[in-house]
């Protein structure tokens, strides 16, 4: 046996291990993360629509995006309501609930009930949501027809399509977060919860002043995901209402995956991906830096 | 006794007020039992409220796939139908290519979890068991990879399965045919490794003994072997957490297969062809038959994850909870 022998048992020591166990996802992180990155922010500064070469025209395509197309300024700002909404409800409501949760009993029956909308597929979601929603026969009119109120149509009027999408969503990912918070409720020391209750402290401000900080980095880890999830989010309303009507749906996500498969616009919707991408980032870091101030080193 | 208790309250009065002014509320204006009583409501009042709100529309989809359609179109519509019409689930077969589906989706999303689990576990072992160089830039680049949205990799990674070189007819310049577009790979290969999977089996990887691995490498077992026989082994819940969560969500994702698949309906999978369906599902006539195929793509997930829904709890806050 020569000393280069290529047996696969020899090759693995304890120095070599490591990379070799590492191989696959390296080379996936090689085809699959930095070749896709390199090449849309490489076709962001191009025009390609696929079928020719792809032309290189600078920074064109930001330009564009920025002065001559008031839909994307609008996608924006859609986006940013739809993430207002989504967090500003979802994570309130799923942090109380998560609070009733984890002092009650039947937890098992609870969670799988609160669970159902998470697990199930969004298109399911969609429809099972459109039927309950569309006009006129629509479940929650009717309930609504019971108690005397006149319900709008819902996904068909742009003054309410918004505020249907966003109930949808955070109706699909309230168990998740509730779950998320109520692990982060049951790793606080139920002792010091104790010690306030026996120095006299109300239940209001055993929550505010003991409860609520020790549960920042939870607050913190599911703030940042929702947020994020929130601003790249476009399946659910690609079944609910394809981002209109009249585009008040339309979020920057869904307006990026239309104009890249429908319009083959390939380089415009790279560089609208890339401005999507720059959008998390800031705001990410926007949350880091609020929520550390109070005291959140874990991250 | 008395002493103490009067004596702890001396040495308190320079605490805040509310302290006491909610002791005494407490007590006076509520008895004890009262406000007990209102808490309990409360708090299953609250929990019942959202546990109905999260039923009720899959409620009013199973109501709906019983249906028949003079009862959808009659006007105002039929809400509880008078003949149950079990029926529509058989339909949703027979009149669908809901079995191709299926086994499509059973195919795509077995082997993602297969191959994730693979990959993330030997990734796992070697950040959490070895020190090595470059070993903190990996941890790094994992943990910072998961904010990168998927929706930026759809257009690249689309073009990187067409332009893939000697695959459907391509040359080595990847000209000429479709790649790999028209075939499983397609919907399996760009989920082969999940950042997050990685960084979840590394915190389970963690949980190893050194001294069992040690020990083992005293006795002559292979590096492979540590992994194989011992780390594996002892991981095995972790394993489940992680493929539970992978299959789940595998199973549900949409927007990808949609995007490959538009050109190759024989790989549609099941949540695909539900949405293609969606011109049709705004002709009243076909709602039951259409609700009943949405029940049917819904349930193998809800009974999966209600057979296993401790390793979900476990994952999730493992997911969070940063080592």
């Amino acid at each position: 046996m020569s000393p280069l022998s290529l047996n696969p048992a020899k090759m693995l020591t304890q120095k070599t291990a490591p990379y070799l166990f590492l191989v696959p996802v390296l080379l996936f992180g090689l085809v699959f993360f930095a070749l896709p990155l390199a090449a849309s922010l490489y076709l962001s500064f191009t025009s390609w629509n696929s079928l020719v070469a792809p032309r290189w025209i600078g920074s064109a395509n930001y330009e564009h995006l920025f002065t001559r197309d008031p839909l994307f300024l609008k996608t924006l700002l859609n986006t940013l309501v739809f993430t207002v909404g989504v967090v500003g409800i979802g994570v309130p409501a799923s942090l109380l609930l998560a609070g009733v949760f984890s002092r009650s009993r039947y937890q098992a029956l609870w969670r799988s009930i609160y669970s159902l909308p998470m697990v199930t597929n969004v298109v399911a979601v969609g429809f099972i949501w459109w039927f309950v929603l569309a006009d006129p026969w629509g479940v929650l009119n009717r309930f609504l027809a019971l108690i005397g109120i006149a319900g709008p149509a819902w996904l068909n009027d742009p003054s309410t399509a918004m505020i249907a999408v966003v109930m949808v969503f955070v109706w699909m990912h309230l168990g998740q977060n509730m779950l998320l918070f109520s692990a982060g409720l049951g790793a606080i020391d139920e002792s010091l919860h104790e010690a306030a209750r026996i120095d006299g402290a109300g239940e209001a401000r055993i929550f505010w002043s003991i409860t609520l900080p020790l549960l920042r980095p939870t607050i913190l880890f599911v703030l940042i995901t929702s947020v994020i999830t929130a601003i790249s989010y476009f399946a659910l309303i690609l079944v609910l209402t394809e981002g209109g009507p009249v585009n008040s749906t339309n979020v920057t996500a869904l307006y990026i995956y239309g104009m890249a498969f429908t319009d083959l616009r390939l380089g415009r919707a790279s560089a609208a991906a890339y401005v999507l991408l720059v959008v998390i980032f800031l705001v990410s870091l926007l949350q880091l830096r609020v929520l550390r101030r109070g005291g959140v080193e874990a991250y | 006794m008395r002493m103490l208790s009067h004596e702890t309250k001396a040495a308190r009065t320079d605490l805040p007020k509310p302290t006491d002014a909610t002791n005494a509320g407490a007590t006076t204006a509520h008895p004890r039992g009262v406000r007990k009583w209102a808490v309990w409501t409360f708090k299953y009042g609250i929990l019942s409220l959202g546990a109905v709100i999260m039923i009720l529309p899959f409620a009013d989809m199973l109501i709906g796939a019983l249906r028949t359609p003079a009862e959808r179109l009659a006007r105002p519509p039929v809400y509880w139908p008078t003949i149950p019409q079990w029926h529509n689930f058989i339909r949703a077969f027979t009149d669908l290519p809901m079995l191709a589906w299926l086994t499509n989706s059973v195919i795509v999303t077995g082997s993602i979890t297969a191959v994730q689990l693979a990959t993330s576990a030997l990734a796992g072992f070697a950040l959490a068991k070895y020190r090595f160089r470059g070993r903190n830039l990996i941890l790094r680049f994992v943990l910072v990879a998961q904010i990168f949205p998927f929706f930026l990799f759809i257009i690249p990674m689309f073009f990187i399965l067409r332009y893939w070189p000697f695959a459907g007819g391509n040359d080595w310049l990847g000209q000429g045919g479709t790649g790999l577009l028209d075939s499983y790979l397609a919907l399996i290969l760009p989920f082969a490794v999940s950042w997050y999977g990685v960084f979840l089996m590394r915190q389970f990887m963690m949980t190893v003994p050194d001294e069992l691995l040690d020990a083992a490498r005293i006795d002559g077992a292979s590096e492979f072997g540590l992994f194989w026989r011992i780390a594996l082994p002892l991981v095995r819940p972790g394993m489940v957490t992680l493929g539970l969560l992978v299959w789940i969500y595998h199973w549900n994702e949409v927007i990808w297969t949609m995007t490959v698949t538009r050109a190759a309906p024989e790989l549609q999978t099941v949540t695909v062809g539900i949405q293609l369906l969606r011109s049709e599902f705004f002709d009243e006539r076909n709602q039951s038959l259409q609700q009943a195929a949405l029940a049917v793509s819904v349930i193998p997930v809800i009974v999966l994850f209600l057979c296993l829904q401790r390793f979900y709890v476990r994952g999730l806050s493992m997911g969070s909870l940063k080592g």
